[in-house]
C-alpha cells in the first residue's frame, strides 16, 4: 500500500527501480473489469469465442493494462506527479486468465524543460514466468522540485 | 485470389495512408465522468490513488474536482450499448453480439456515417500498440468527446494467429468546454484465422 509520501525531482534518478507490482488475472476480475471499462467484446470473457480467434483463452485487454502501468508510475510519482505520455505500448503476447500479470518499472530518463521536471519510466508487463507481454515501453510524467523556480540536481 | 497475393486487398488502405476518415463528425461520450464510474474503474486494479476518490485530496493538488485515471480515456469517452427507440439485442444465440460490444460507435438511424476505411473484411481484431499524449487532466463532471481518426500506418502481415494487417488511426478527445484532453494513436490487428486453423 503506498503512503503517498510525495518524491521529488530531485529525488530520482536514472536506474532506479519502480516497485514491482502483480495482478493475478481471473475470470471474475476480467470481467469486473470490463463492466468497469466498458469494453465487452467477447475476446476478454468468452473462452469459446477467444480460442476460435487464436488465443490460447480470455485476456486482459488494453485498458487493463494500461491502468497497471498507471497505477506502477503513480505509485511512484505521487499525488503531485503529472503523466504526461504513455507509449509506445507495445502488446506482445497475450495475459491470460490463469496468470499474473507482473510490471517491472525503472527510470530510463530525466530532465527539465520549460520550467518543468520530467522523468521517464521504462515499463515492462510479464507473466510470472518471465514471458514478456507488454514490450517494454515509456512513460512521461512531471515531478515537483524540492526548490522554488526549476529544480538543480 | 491465389494464394500469396492477399496482402493486395490491403492496397486501398496502403494508398490512404495520411487521410483523415472523421468525416468532421463528434462523437459525445455516452454519459458524463461520474464518481462511481471512476470508483468502480479502480477496483480490479487495487488502485489506491486519493485523486481517483477524495475531492478534497484532488482538490488540494490544484484539480477542480477528482479526477479520473489516464489510463481510461477510451472509457471516459466510451458510447452506449443501447439506446432508446433502438432495439440492440436481437437473438437469443449464445454468443451473439449487440452492435457495440467493445469500444465502438452506436450508430442510431440518421446519424452522419463517418467515411468507411477502405479495408477489406476481417473475422477478428485486437489492439496491438497504443500512444497517448495526456494534454489536461479529466475531471468528475466533465463530458468528453472524440474527432478525427487519421490512418498514419498499414502494414499487411501474416502471424501465428492468422492473415491480415495492422493499422494505426489517430483521434483526438476534448472536453466539454472544446479543449483538447489527449491525443491517442492506436494500432489494431485485423485478420482472418489461417484457412487450416480456421476449419
Amino acid at each position: 500500500m503506498p503512503d503517498w509520501a510525495q518524491r521529488y525531482w530531485e529525488d530520482v534518478h536514472e536506474g532506479d527501480e519502480l516497485p514491482t507490482l502483480e495482478f493475478p488475472v481471473t475470470i471474475v476480475r476480467l470481467v469486473i473489469e470490463a463492466a468497469a471499462n466498458r469494453d465487452f467484446w467477447p475476446l476478454h470473457h468468452s473462452s469459446e469465442f477467444a480460442r476460435a480467434s487464436g488465443a490460447a483463452d480470455i485476456y486482459a485487454n488494453n485498458i487493463f493494462l494500461q491502468g497497471m502501468w498507471e497505477r506502477s508510475v503513480r505509485e511512484y510519482i505521487g499525488l503531485a506527479g503529472v503523466l504526461k505520455k504513455l507509449g509506445p505500448f507495445r502488446m506482445r503476447g497475450f495475459n491470460l486468465v490463469g496468470e499474473t500479470v507482473v510490471v517491472k518499472g525503472v527510470v530510463s530518463r530525466t530532465w527539465q524543460s520549460d520550467g518543468e521536471n520530467f522523468v521517464e519510466f521504462e515499463l515492462r508487463s510479464e507473466t510470472s514466468n518471465g514471458v514478456l507481454t507488454v514490450a517494454p515501453g515509456p512513460v512521461i510524467a512531471t515531478l515537483p522540485s524540492r526548490l522554488p523556480g526549476p529544480a538543480i540536481k | 485470389m491465389a494464394e500469396g497475393e492477399w496482402p493486395t486487398e490491403w492496397q486501398p488502405m496502403i494508398d490512404a495512408v495520411g487521410q483523415d476518415f472523421g468525416g468532421g463528425i463528434v462523437y459525445v461520450a455516452a454519459d458524463d465522468v461520474e464518481k462511481a464510474l471512476v470508483r468502480r474503474y479502480l477496483e480490479p486494479l487495487e488502485f489506491d490513488c486519493p485523486l481517483h476518490y477524495d475531492e478534497e485530496a484532488a482538490k488540494r493538488y490544484g484539480y477542480r474536482g477528482i479526477v479520473a485515471p489516464y489510463s481510461g480515456m477510451s472509457t471516459w469517452v466510451a458510447d452506449a450499448k443501447w439506446k432508446p427507440g433502438t432495439v440492440a439485442f436481437t437473438s437469443a444465440e449464445r454468443g451473439a453480439l449487440p452492435p457495440n460490444a467493445g469500444l465502438g460507435r452506436y450508430l442510431m438511424p440518421g446519424d452522419p456515417e463517418p467515411p468507411r476505411l477502405p479495408r477489406p473484411a476481417t473475422e477478428y481484431s485486437f489492439v496491438t500498440e497504443l500512444e497517448v499524449d495526456y494534454i489536461r487532466a479529466v475531471i468528475v463532471g466533465d463530458r468528453l468527446s472524440q474527432t478525427g481518426c487519421k490512418l498514419l500506418s498499414c502494414i499487411p502481415k501474416e502471424t501465428r494467429v492468422g492473415r491480415g494487417a495492422f493499422f494505426t488511426t489517430e483521434v483526438e478527445i476534448q472536453n466539454q468546454r472544446g479543449e483538447l484532453v489527449a491525443r491517442m494513436r492506436q494500432q489494431l490487428y485485423c485478420y482472418n484465422r489461417h484457412p487450416k486453423a480456421a476449419e
